[in-house]
Formats: C-alpha cells, structure tokens, sequence
C-alpha cells in the first residue's frame, strides 16, 4: 500500500482533485459539498508537503517520474515529474487551492458545488500543467484551465462579467494556438513530445526562430506581457474571489513557467537573440504597469495591474540567463501568487461586506476593522517588496542577475519598486487611514476567525521565506544551475560580476 | 550565537508579543517593552566594555542567500563606531520609553505604538551591527517602515496619515540610490561582506575611481533620504506628525543618524573618491546653512526642531564630507543624546503652548528653561571641534582652496543662525507673562536672560568646550581603528585645544546677542527685499510646492492618462475590435465567398443535377437519374445551411476560433 502511495505520488496529487470532484457529486447540502472541497484541497495541500519534504534538493534531474504509453502511435505518453522548477509552484497551487475554498465559504452562495467542482478542476488541471514531461499532456491540461477559469468568470462573476469572460477566452484561445502551433512544430522537427528530449534535438536554423516566436507569443499572453495583458483586469476584477486569487496567484504562472522549462532549455540561441527586446518589453511592463495602477480607483483593477508589473520583473530575471535572475523569477512568481493571492482575498473579504470594489467608498477602516487593516499592511509592504518579505528576495536576486546584463534595467527596474510604493501605500491610505467615507464603511465588522485563517497562513508565508529564503532557493539551485550552465557553455550569458 | 544578538532580540521579542497578544494586554504593553530594551542597553554596555578591552567582535548568523555568485552571510560586525551607537541607540531609546509609558497613557493605539517603538529599536541596532550591506539595506528599509506606521499614529487625522504617505515615498526614491549603491558595491568588490570590503579599501583595491565615486554617490543618496538632507529634507518636518516621543526617538535621535553612520561605516571606501567627498560636503553644506536659515523663520516649536535638526545632520554630512569622520560621529553622539533629551521636555510645554512660539501658556519653571536652553545648545555645540586644533588645516592646508573657503564661512555661518534660532526659540518659550500684556512698546525681558544668567551660562559654556574637547580627544583614539583616513586629519587628534575654537563661540555669541537684541521689536520697518527673504524662508524655500507641481501631480496625470489614452484608448481597444473584425471577416466570409461562390456553385450544380438526371430520365428513366436527383438535393441543403447561421455571440466565438484555427494551420504547415 505505501509502496502505491510513495511510488505514485504525483498521480495520487493529480488524482485526488478529480477524486474530489467525483465525490462532490454525490454530496448532498451545502455544507456537505464545502466541507468535501476543503478536505480535498487539504488532503492535496498535505500530498504536497510529502511530496517537498520527500525532494531532493541536490538533484537536478527530474524526481518522483512516472511514465505510461499513452498514445504510442504518436510517441504521446502520461509522464509527470518534479524538479526544481515545477516543485515551488506545485506547492504554491496545493496551498492556494485550500483558501480559495475558505474564501468561497459564504460568498458564493448560488450553485455551490458546480463553484467547488471547477476550483478542484482548475487545481488537477494545474497540477499535471507544472508536473508534465509530455509536451502533449502539457498543452492539454493548459488549455483545460481555461475552461473552469471562464465559468467562473461568466457565472458567478460581476456587473461586467460576460464581456471579461468573452476577452479572457478570446485572448488564452488566441494564445493557445500558437502554443499549440509551436509544441507541434517542436515535436514535428523532434519526433517525440518528451519535454527533457525536446532541449537536446536538433532543429533546423529557420524553424527555431519561428516556433520561438509561437512558444513564447503563447506564453506572453498567458503571463501576461506587454501589450497582451488587457485581458487580465478585466478578468480579474470581474471574477469571483476565489476566481482572481486562482488567476493571479497561479495561472499567470503557467506563463513564466513555459518560458523556463521550454524556451531557454530548448533554444538558447535563440533566446540569448531575443534577449534585449523581452528585457526591454518587461521594464516597460514594469513601469507601465506601475502607472496604470496608480490610475485606478477600483480595488480589483489595481491589484491586477500590479501584477503586470510584477510579471514584468520575472521576465526580465528569466532573461538574464543566470542563477541568480532565474531564481530570482521563480521566487518572485511564487512570492506573487502568496501577495497577490492574499490581496485578492482580502479585497473579496471587503466585498462580501459592502458589495463595493470602489476605493472612494472605504476610508477609516481603521477603526471598525483593526485586524484587517493590520493583515492588509503586511501584504502591502510586501507588494511593493520590502525588505524581509520574501517579494524582496525576489526582486533583489532578479535586480542582480540583470545587473550582469546591463545596469541601465536596474535602474530603470527601481522606478517600478517606487511605483509600487507609491499605488500600495495611496491605496492604503484611501482604504484604510482616516475617517470612513461612506456609511456602508462606517458600519464594518472585522475579521471573522476563518477570515483570518484564509489570509495568515499566507502572511507566515511572505515572512518566513523573506527572513530565511535558503531551502526554498536550494531546492532550485541544481536544476537551475543545470539550465544555466546551457548558456555558460554556449558563452550567452555573464554570470559573475566584473 | 554570541550574547550580542540579544541586543536586538530582546526588542524584537517585546515587539511581536505586544503586536500579537496586543489587544489583550491593553494599556500595559510599556511593561514588556521597558525591560526588553533596558535589556539590550545593558547588554550594549557588555559589548562597549568588551571592544574597549578586545577589539572588534563578529557574530555570524545564518547564510541568507546562496545563489548563483551572490553569497550573503548575514552576521554583527561589532567595532568602536558600532557600540557607541548601540549605547546611543538603546540608551535613547530606554529613556523614551519610559517617558512614553507616560505621555501614551489613554491612547487608543497604545500597544501598536509600543511594538513599533520596539520593532524600530530592534532594527536599527541590527543595522548598525550589520556585517553586510544587504542586511544594513533590509534594515533601513524596516526603519522607514516603523517611522511611517508611527507618523500615520493618528490615523484619523488627514494631515497625519497623508504625511505618512509622503515621508515614505520620498525615502523610498532616496533608497533606490541605495539598492542600486548595494548592487553597484557588489559588482565592484564581488561581495557585501563590510569588514571585506573595508579591508579591501584600506588595502587599496584596483578598481577606477569613477566606480567608487558612482557608487559611494549612490550609497549617499540613501543618506540623503534617511538623513533629511537637501533635496529629500521635506519630510522631516512632516514626520513631526508623529506622537512627540516618536520625534525624540526616531527622527532626531537615532534613524535620522543612519545617514552619517552609513558615510563614516564605509569612510575607507569613499575617501577613495574625492569627487565624491566633495559632493557629500557640498550638500551636507548647502544642508547646514539653508536649515538653520529656516529653523529661524518658523513659529511652530517641534518645526523649529526639525528644521534644526536637518540642519544639524547636514553639518555632520559636511564632516564627513571633508573627512573630518571622527567630528562627525562625535557630534552624531552628542547631537543624538541631547536632542532626544530637548524634545522630551518640550513634550510638556507643547501640551500646554499648543505647539505654538508665539502662544505662551503658563510661565514654565526657571529650572526647566535653563535646562531646555542648556540642551538645545548642548546639541549644536559640538561641531565646534572642527574648528579646533586638529582639523584646522582643513581649511588651512596648502591647498587652501575656494571650495574649503566656502565650507568654512558656511560653517561659520550655520553656527551664526544656529545660535540665533536658539536665543529665538528659548526666548520665546519663556517668555514671561501673557502676550496680550505685550502691546505698545512694552519688550518683555525673559528673565532667564539677565545679566546674572548671561554670566553663568558663559562660564558653563567655556567649562563644557573643554570637557567637549577632552570627550573628543579621546574618542577619536577609540575611533581611528574604525575610520578611513582622507587627509592626515586623524593623525594627530590629541593636539586639543588651539585659538581657532573661539571663532565659531564668537560668532555664537554673536547671533545669540542679534537674536536677543531684535526680541520683542516690530518687524514694520523692514525693507522689501527682507520681507521677501523672510517669506521664503518662512514657506522654507518653496520645496514642498515645487514637489507637489513639478513631480507629484504630473506623476498622477501621466497615469491617469497612459490609462485612459494608451491602455483603455489604443490597446484594448486594438484588442477587442479585433474581436467583431474577425466577425467582420468571417461574415464578408460567409457572404462573398460561401453564399456568393460555394453556394452558387453548389445550387447550380445541384439544379444542373436534377436537369441532368430529368434528362437521364428521358433516356433511361433508372435508378441513375434519382440518385443524381439525391444527390443534387442533398448538396443544395448543404450548400444553404449556413444561411441559418446567425451571427449570436456563441457562433462568433466560433467563427473566430475557427478563423484564427485556420491561420495557425496556415503557419503551421508553412513551417513544416
């Protein structure tokens, strides 16, 4: 029996989800289907923890493999995997899963378990995207999450919520394709769809270029970059609570994702090429993003936002081709989906409350809601990275990685960190400081127990991988060094300081 | 793990219980606070005691970062300069906590204020122990961090929290100079280990003087934000928000220092580059003068402390900016100590003047004003050892140039006003009697300066500069291990006391006697351009305004219209005509080619087929013409079903995903 569980672990943590949503099925009342959605999640979060505490953090290869013929006429198998890239952000999306659960709790409060049955899918669907080793399977799965993702929105979304969902398919369909154009490409020229074969094969010098361009235009509008990144404040502030925290908190990371494990390993030439105009894009993601959400007034649509900007930081560590950036990016895409995830939620936490996303119609929340604002200013000093949250950890290691590159992306990088700054504490200072603008506001109770339990887990997170960020960066360091070292040998890349 | 990292976890410690079980312990969160960082001052005294007998002592901690290159070790690198700010930092901070336990009876945010009090303690001795620069950053950052919870205190008040905003922003442009100083200092030594880097400084590193100058600039404009030096100085007087004993702590006493500590930490680096130091000078010069100037315009007592106090930072900012590293902290020490002592007392006297000069209330006891006066002079008065013996060929050496000229009557002349704000301040604060007793020609005479009490305060004045003096010698012996050397200034540090000292006193002297003289006079006979003098400073040179104009709001309207124009206007809308342009195409699809060619066609092949086979029939009448006939009818339905295809939402998405489908497969089959 435990030679079952610890030899299929991955398949259990991709299983138990769709176990979930089989059970939700069955279960009869409300409170019987959130109970049954909380335990999965939880049973998940805790396969999760085994599955970090049974990693290896000296190995660079793959662990935990498990492979299958799938489809053997056309070399398709269900082969799954963790390294050090995929092992944070598979522990991010198990700790996540269990709050959005919480925070639908109350919230939601028509079609439950049809609410619950996509949160678990949009987990087992995330779930086999960050483990995949077949490229196959990867583009499948990437292209279920957008199916749950798009309910969410258009059933239990907001005012505006048809024309958000409408964009969100339009714009991830449109990515899709050309993700679905470039991975066939890739096992066209290949002949296999294993993502660990695909890095070595050889490709002709005119196809590299173009299912590149295909790889990463699907990845950018996933991520999203500049100027694909429309889709994601409406979609956000339009969402469900639960829905914005999946969204901002892991999808988006599915983006970042693609680009480490298929667009450097696979084609470092063409990736070093690409260099300065994605670096470039990404300041300007970073800074724009900054400026756009200092002219929001809508909760929502200011988180969302800030996340452009933080997503332009990942691209620009990704692209540094070192240890540092890369880690960096990964540590910033997990950091951003504890930040923004909370974030998200407390905003929805607000909303339950007074049905507003308005900033205008909060202020003084101090007062009637002391616990609140005091969890909301952790996440908001770490959104704009201060130091000894782990969002700073992030940013520092990409700001040295692309340091190496040129100094020019440092400084220019600041200006987002000062922005931020600048639309986190103006956001709190018109939400939270002062007198109550509204009497909706003046009459707000604070914090509820599971409303607490929802958000400081992920407060315990920020600080603790901000104050002692080593075995979360070990974990990475061989599998990063290993994509790295790609880049050493092929001399793209400077990877210790002058 | 060494005793020493007691000093800032025992604050620490007292800070997370009271944050955490807070609420519980209301009103009595001053128990746990007290004792913690009496604690660490104790424990301050061991290491003061412990690097007066052994030297240098470093602890190390844990590794923070190991990736790629980049190794951070985080550890206390604890020499003479670290604890004698420790004994400052925790001593200070003892002290107004006490007082606070006090002042903060009743507040509604009584153990919130303690935590961060304790919080700010704990950080800033990390910071001053920090044996790397990525700490020391992390630190100064968690500094400003406490300072902006502890302005936004009175969280209703609008000018309170909107100040909050304000002093955290401007610092937090000054600390990007100081990350990308950090970034810059490990590109140039390949670490940010401190006693590496100083160690490779003192031995002469091979690395171009316009890196060291770029980024010891860099570094500096981080000093300049914490320090409250020219440009960033706003925020200071805005931080006066604060509860009062906040202001003695912080933002006169000790996080406002970390400005001339950073400078005299890494003092080997940049006396390496003498562009750089020239700079420094220069601002904290310009700094010194302009602050002083205005300290003396402004009517509000805790503003009047501010401004001097920027203009006292600045004038260590010129020490060290001329090399003079051991004044520096000498006077840091000094300034620290009394200040937060001056603040303190005026705590009671604002609680019954309103804060306002010109408003006495209640005549203050004599004693009280003699020790207010005392303090307020006791913290400017240490500079006065630049003009002493050691240093006077700073401004006397052979390279006697305009440059040291200037800093030396800019000095002088801070020390003019200076003691001008001083007879101002105290004067007015003491001045005897109710103001409506004032009018005519009536000058009141504050009793505190008569002739018996000038006399007094003479003789204690002349007693106090030796025993400066005295001080000083020795603490630059106990300094010299811990600071770079420009010139020969250190040198010779014991050659004590020489004539040149008298000048700056007389000079004191001087503007205490203008000060004292124009007390009490109209100020209607004044010429136009003093009255425009007196204007500006007075609105402190218009830095605020020019700020708000020329940064802040076109900041805000760049948003607003990069959102409006280019993310709302151009892009999206890009993006979503995209949508019904597909709709458009597929339609001009559907009605050109499907029904005007493919349907057409089809129709006529199907009404040719039942023309063929009714011919056929003609011939053969068979099972030929009726399948034909079939056929012909089935294509002709085929052919006409789209025309039920109305464009409804599902249908467009459809078309489009098939549209674009079919372009992927275009490119798809190109690329293969």
């Amino acid at each position: 029996m435990s030679a079952i569980f610890a030899d299929h672990l991955l398949s259990w943590m991709i299983a138990v989800p769709f176990i979930g949503i089989a059970a939700l099925a069955i279960v009869r009342g409300r409170s019987g289907i959130v109970i049954t959605a909380l335990v999965t999640t939880l049973v998940e979060a805790l396969l999760a923890l085994r599955l970090w505490i049974g990693f290896d953090s000296a190995e660079k290869g793959m662990q935990y493999v498990e492979r299958m013929e799938w489809m053997p006429t056309f070399g398709i198998q269900y082969a799954v995997g963790v390294d050090g890239i995929s092992i944070l952000l598979v522990l991010l999306t198990a700790v996540l899963c269990p709050l959005c659960v919480l925070a639908s709790w109350n919230s939601i409060t028509t079609r439950v378990r049809a609410f619950m049955m996509l949160i678990l899918l949009v987990e087992g669907a995330m779930m086999v995207v960050f483990t995949a080793l077949d490229a196959f399977l990867f583009f499948m799965l990437w292209e279920v999450t957008m199916i749950p993702m798009y309910f969410m929105i258009v059933l239990w979304g907001g005012p505006d919520r048809v024309a958000a969902g409408l964009k969100f398919v339009l714009y991830s369909l449109t990515g899709s394709l050309f993700l679905l154009v470039g991975i066939l490409g890739l096992s066209l020229q290949a002949d296999t769809f294993d993502i660990q074969s695909l890095a070595g094969a050889a490709y002709s010098p005119e196809s590299q270029l173009w299912i590149f361009v295909a790889l990463f235009l699907g990845f950018a509008i996933k991520l999203p970059m500049l100027p694909f990144h429309t889709w994601l404040p409406d979609a956000h502030s339009e969402a469900p609570t639960a829905g914005s925290v999946l969204l901002a908190g892991v999808l988006l990371k599915m983006g970042g994702y693609g680009l480490i494990r298929f667009c450097l390993p696979i084609f470092p030439e063409v990736s070093s090429q690409f260099a300065p105009f994605v670096l470039w894009l990404s300041i300007a993601a970073i800074l724009y993003g900054g400026y756009m959400a200092l002219a929001q007034s809508d909760l929502k649509r200011l988180v969302a936002y800030s996340s452009v900007s933080h997503m332009g930081f990942v691209t620009l560590g990704i692209f540094s081709f070192n240890s540092e950036g890369i880690e960096g990016a990964i540590l910033q895409m997990v950091t951003h989906g504890i930040t923004t995830g909370a974030l998200f939620l407390m905003v929805g936490q607000l909303y339950d409350r007074t049905h507003s996303r308005s900033m205008a119609d909060y202020g003084g929340l101090h007062k009637r809601m002391p616990r609140f604002v005091a969890v909301l200013s952790l996440f908001v000093v770490a959104s704009f990275g201060l130091p000894a949250t782990s969002n700073f950890i992030g940013e520092f290691l990409i700001l040295v990685g692309v340091s190496y590159e040129h100094f020019i992306f440092v400084v220019l990088a600041m200006g987002g960190i000062v922005l931020g700054a600048a639309y986190m504490l103006w956001m709190l200072q018109r939400v939270a400081l002062g007198e109550p603008r509204t009497e909706a506001a003046r009459g707000l109770t604070d914090l509820s127990v599971r409303e607490m339990i929802t958000v400081i887990p992920l407060a315990i997170a920020v600080f603790g991988i901000g104050v002692y960020p080593g075995p979360f960066l070990e974990a990475m360091d061989s599998t990063v060094l290993f994509v790295v070292e790609q880049f050493e040998q092929a001399g793209l890349a400077i990877t210790t300081p002058e | 793990m060494s005793i020493y990292t007691l000093i800032p976890l025992l604050p620490l410690g007292a800070a997370f219980t009271v944050a955490l079980f807070g609420q519980r312990l209301q009103g009595v969160g001053h128990r746990i606070v007290i004792p913690a960082v009496a604690g660490s001052f104790f424990v301050s005294i061991a290491a003061f005691v412990d690097v007066l007998e052994n030297g240098t002592i470093e602890v190390s901690l844990y590794r923070l970062l190991d990736v790629g290159s980049l190794v951070v070790d985080l550890g206390f690198f604890i020499d003479s300069l670290t604890v004698l700010l420790l004994l400052l930092v925790t001593g200070v901070s003892t002290v107004v906590q006490v007082y606070s336990s006090r002042y903060m009876i009743g507040d509604a945010r009584h153990s919130r204020f303690f935590a961060v009090t304790a919080l700010f303690t704990a950080a800033m001795t990390i910071l001053v122990m920090s044996s790397n620069l990525l700490l020391t950053f992390i630190f100064w950052e968690v500094m400003g961090l406490c300072s902006y919870l502890l302005i936004s205190h009175y969280a209703e008040r609008r000018s309170a929290y909107r100040a909050a905003t304000k002093v955290f922003l401007v610092n937090s442009i000054a600390d990007v100079g100081l990350l990308i100083g950090v970034i810059l200092t490990y590109h140039a030594f390949g670490t940010l280990n401190i006693p590496e880097i100083l160690s490779m400084a003192k031995a002469g590193v091979d690395i171009p003087t316009h890196v060291i100058t770029a980024l010891t600039l860099c570094l500096f404009a981080g000093a300049i934000g914490k320090s409250a030096q020219m440009p960033a100085h706003v925020w200071l007087p805005l931080a006066m928000e604060a509860p009062t004993p906040v202001s003695a702590l912080i933002h006169a006493a000790t996080m406002v220092n970390a400005g001339p500590f950073l400078l005299v930490r890494l003092s080997p680096v940049i006396v390496l580059s003498p562009t750089a130091m020239t700079v420094i000078a220069a601002i904290g010069a310009v700094t010194a003068l302009f602050a002083a100037i205005v300290s003396l315009t402004q009517t509000d007592v805790k503003r009047t402390l501010a401004y001097s106090t920027i203009s006292q930072l600045g004038f260590m900012t010129l020490l060290c900016g001329v090399g003079a590293f051991v004044a520096a902290i000498f006077h840091l020490l000094a300034h620290g100590f009394f200040k937060a002592f001056l603040f303190l007392s005026t705590g009671n006297i604002l609680a019954a003047t309103h804060r306002h000069v010109e408003t006495p209330g209640e005549e203050p006891p004599g004693s009280q004003g003699a020790i207010f006066a005392g303090a307020l002079l006791l913290s400017v008065l240490p500079p006065l050892v630049i003009f002493s013996g050691p240093y006077r060929h700073l401004w006397l050496s052979q390279n006697f140039s305009a440059a040291n000229i200037a800093l030396w009557i800019i000095g002088l002349g801070t020390v003019f006003f200076t003691a001008m704000t001083i007879a101002k301040t105290a004067t007015s604060v003491f001045r005897k009697g109710p103001p409506g007793a004032s009018d005519g020609n009536a000058r009141v005479m504050p009793t505190l300066f008569s002739v018996k009490h000038v006399v007094g305060v003479l003789l204690a004045l002349g007693a106090l500069v030796s025993l400066l003096l005295l001080v000083w010698s020795w603490l630059a012996v106990f300094l010299s291990p811990s600071v770079g050397v420009a010139s020969e200034v250190a040198a010779a540090p014991s050659s004590g006391f020489s004539a040149w000292i008298l000048l700056p006193i007389a000079i004191g002297i001087a503007g205490w006697a203008v000060a004292y003289a124009g007390t009490g006079r109209r100020r209607s006979a004044e010429t136009e351009w003093k009255k425009r003098l007196y204007v500006f400073f007075l609105n402190k040179g218009y830095f605020d305004e020019i700020y708000d104009v020329y940064i802040v709001r076109p900041t805000i309207a760049l948003a607003g219209w990069l959102w409006r124009v280019i993310d709302q206007g151009i892009i999206d809308r890009f993006i979503v005509s995209l949508g019904p342009a597909s709709v458009n195409v597929s339609r001009w699809l559907w009605k050109v080619v499907d029904l005007g060619l493919i349907d057409r066609l089809v129709v006529a092949v199907g009404s040719r087929s039942v023309g063929v086979a009714q011919r056929m029939d003609v011939f053969g009448r068979g099972r030929t013409a009726k399948n034909a006939e079939r056929v012909g009818r089935a294509l002709d339905v085929s052919g006409r079903t789209p025309q039920a295809f109305q464009p409804r939402t599902l249908q467009h998405d459809l078309l489009i995903v098939v549209f674009w489908l079919a372009v992927a497969l275009g490119f798809f089959y190109w690329i293969a």
